[in-house]
């Protein structure tokens, strides 16, 4: 549940909203493509000074005790602009599994550090925790004397080239473990290359590389970072689907073809309809899981999956339409539609597929 | 009148009227305690004196001045018991037309008629005005202090029972089309009105053609003002539009929140459910529907903070896709079996039922296709189409 008042929820959200309108232009994304991080660090540090770093942390930690849906509010308006900033695997699936599974030390050392700013955490895992299937990795851990140590390879994994920790979620003989690697000489980073330019996705290859492991894992526990990670990532791509939306209307009422704006023609007006469909209904359906989490209702599987394959859907068929509404104009780099559609085709497959929240949707409807 | 207001709780309300329910209404027997059988009129006038057919309207107007929100527990507790007459002030077209638009005199004189009476027919379509509604030809003629009215209305329902009818007519033929239409509320019990069904194509004869010859309205009847229809009539259609958006038009249980939707019901029996390829179609549908839901649960919630919501225009629309959909899927679980119908095949007569009745939530009312061009062009602000009618005497612009 979330311990801020819906006043004050506004009041953040719109500050965000502001700023980001005012900083966060196609030309700051832009530069951000050329540096390491894959973004403007003072964005971050900005998000930091604002509180909404520790969201989802408790006030005991410097956060600000918030729930899910105050993070579908900052992963919308970071989908708006399309930010690559590692807000959901840091503040969000690294922070709640740290609450949740961490012994004290640990909630002492990073929380209040994620919280103000100070590090970064990139997410890695295997089965259900993240997507990542078991082919992508050669993880495994070990004791040596009192300590864990992390050996092998994971791939896939997202702003890890600049994280100041690597959490990683296995799964041995059935049951969820998870580390954390501090970045050091035993783990080197390797980037590969991307489709979408926004995106910093990694190699990383442990060699001896201590490890501490989190001693408290349970199912459900896991099970809630996760729905929580996916209803995150459906609120970004819900954001997103509204702005590459509302950047095309804009078009379609200023370009003129035939002596009158293309938004006159039927053909182009009933396009916009059907699309405006998909966009509210992502709104609803990332509100909807959300709030489902928030206030711990069973239906919540059902409507973090509902959102799940319903955002990603939205966001690929919107993206991809808007290049065709606005015509030959979205074919060139220089515009930003192709961006929106890139993180679209990217987000397809991140915690999950479409067709597998589908199914995953169907099962909860079932009769008990 | 019942004793209830705004700061009423909803337990309140609801044992105000379960009491009130308790006193008058037989549940057993389905009509009035102490009368041998259900007399409408009558009914409906005791709701009415109670202030429980339209809670939401002012006291001054026949309501309780209730919310929309507390207007609901008193349709609930008429619905748990079958007692007709409630929620009118969420259903009666015609009594709420009247009561946004009508002059005072219009709703002092006519309200209380209509809201105890039939529910009133729409005499809106024409052969010649279907999508383009606003080329009604139906001419209403000034004679002393009435009009007299002759031409062919089209896909009226209840034309039989309904005691009065929401008319759009052609008051002047000699401005652009929008500018010449009044619209009235038109006694239909009088000679010079002719109702004929018509067969559909789901077997159903819901619709009639009404030919009505000379027949007469008082000009008091006006909705609105003369030659100013069209805007009156907004109010009107925009209701229609809000009801068939939560999926009204269709047939009753197909999806209750509380049970195993159908879809899946179905999929089973024809042993096709661990079907990858059905699963995600039903998947689908099932989202599809959901989602629409929860989408007008936003707009009613944006409705109670701003008064109003642009996501209320999408529910006919999406519903459209729900339904044709639905309906498509349940066709292929059938398979052959769907080429079947009748009593003795009920699966295959309620998918062929359900796929034939969508056509009434994509094409009645205004199609998805027009619903396409208001969306764009109210909600999106997308500019209008010019109209090769637009500054055209009626009487000059070109026709089928």
């Amino acid at each position: 549940m979330s311990q801020i008042s819906d006043e004050d929820r506004q009041a953040l959200r719109d500050g965000f909203a502001r700023y980001l309108e005012a900083e966060a232009g196609q030309e700051k994304l832009r530069a951000g493509f050329a540096s390491d991080r894959g973004y403007d660090n003072s964005i971050w540090q900005q998000m930091a000074e604002m509180g909404l770093l520790g969201i989802a942390i408790s006030e005991d930690f410097e956060g600000v005790g918030g729930g899910a849906i105050d993070v579908a509010l900052v992963m919308e308006e970071l989908g708006r602009k399309l930010l690559p900033v590692p807000f959901a695997s840091t503040c969000v699936v690294a922070a709640e599994m740290i609450v949740r599974f961490g012994q004290d030390s640990i909630k002492e050392d990073l929380l209040q550090k994620i919280a103000t700013g100070q590090l970064t955490v990139s997410i890695s895992g295997t089965g259900d925790f993240v997507s990542l299937s078991d082919d992508n990795h050669s993880l495994s851990a070990e004791l040596s004397g009192d300590s864990w140590v992390m050996n092998g390879q994971v791939s896939f994994v997202s702003h890890a080239g600049v994280a100041d920790y690597h959490l990683l979620g296995l799964k041995e003989d059935g049951a969820h473990s998870a580390y954390l690697v501090k970045a050091s000489d035993a783990v080197s980073a390797e980037r590969l290359t991307t489709n979408d330019p926004a995106q910093r996705l990694f190699t990383l290859n442990f060699s001896d590389a201590a490890a501490i492991k989190l001693e408290n894992m349970d199912a459900e526990g896991i099970n809630q970072v996760r729905m929580r990670g996916i209803a995150a990532v459906a609120a970004e791509q819900a954001g997103a689907t509204r702005a590459i939306f509302d950047i095309t209307m804009d078009y379609l009422r200023t370009r003129y073809q035939f002596g009158r704006p293309i938004g006159s023609f039927q053909a182009i007006k009933h396009m916009a309809a059907d699309l405006l469909v998909e966009v509210e209904s992502a709104t609803s359906a990332a509100l909807a899981a959300a709030k489902a989490l928030d206030s711990g209702s069973s239906s919540a599987e059902k409507f973090v999956s509902l959102a799940a394959f319903t955002c990603k859907d939205a966001f690929r068929t919107v993206s991809a339409q808007a290049i065709q509404m606005h015509g030959g104009i979205a074919y060139t780099e220089e515009h930003i539609a192709h961006l929106y559609w890139r993180r679209a085709r990217a987000g397809l497959s991140l915690f999950g597929s479409s067709d597998e929240h589908r199914e995953h949707y169907l099962k909860s409807r079932e009769a008990a | 009148m019942a004793i209830l207001d705004r700061s009423a709780s909803p337990e309140e309300i609801n044992n105000v009227v379960e009491a009130w329910l308790d006193q008058h209404w037989d549940s057993e027997k389905r009509c009035a305690k102490g009368a041998d059988s259900y007399d409408e009129k009558a009914w409906l006038t005791r709701v009415f004196e109670a202030g429980f057919c339209v809670p939401s309207w002012p006291t001054e107007w026949y309501g309780l001045g209730l919310s929309q929100k507390q207007s609901g527990i008193v349709e609930k507790a008429f619905a748990k018991r079958k007692a007709q007459g409630s929620a009118r002030d969420r259903f009666h077209l015609g009594a709420i037309t009247v009561f946004k638009v009508g002059s005072d005199e219009l709703k002092r004189t006519m309200l209380s008629i209509m809201l105890t009476g039939p529910i009133c027919c729409l005499l809106y379509s024409e052969p010649n005005a279907g999508s383009d509604l606003a080329g009604v030809r139906t001419k209403a003629v000034p004679d002393g202090d009435d009009y007299v009215i002759t031409g062919q209305k089209i896909w009226t329902s209840n034309a039989q029972e309904a005691e009065y009818g929401m008319l759009l007519t052609r008051t002047d033929w000699d401005v652009p089309k929008h500018r010449g239409i009044t619209f009235f509320l038109f006694p239909m019990k009088q000679d010079g009105v002719e109702v004929k069904p018509i067969n559909q194509i789901t077997g159903e004869s819901e619709f009639n053609e009404v030919f009505i010859t000379e027949a007469r309205v008082p000009a008091t009847y006006i909705i609105g003002s003369l030659n100013e229809g069209w805007t009156a009539f907004q109010t009107a259609i925009a209701y229609e539009r809000l009801i068939m958006g939560q999926g009204i038009t269709e047939r009753r249980g197909k999806s209750k929140a509380d049970s195993e939707p159908q879809l899946i019901t179905l999929a089973r029996k024809y042993e096709k459910y661990d079907d990858p390829v059905v699963r995600q179609k039903v998947a689908q549908a099932l989202a599809y529907r959901e989602l629409n839901g929860l989408n007008m649960q936003r707009a009613k919630q944006e409705i109670m903070t701003n008064g109003s919501s642009s996501l209320m225009s999408l529910g006919k629309l999406a519903m459209s896709r729900v339904q044709h959909g639905e309906a498509a899927i349940a066709t292929d679980l059938l398979g052959n079996a769907a080429l079947l119908d009748g009593d003795d095949y009920p699966d295959a007569a309620n998918a062929n039922f359900d796929a034939a009745k969508a056509y009434m939530n994509s094409i009645g009312g205004g199609t998805d296709q027009i619903q396409k061009n208001i969306i764009a062009e109210r909600v999106l602000n997308l500019p209008k189409e010019p109209d090769l009618d637009r500054d055209v005497a009626f009487r000059d612009v070109k026709s089928s």
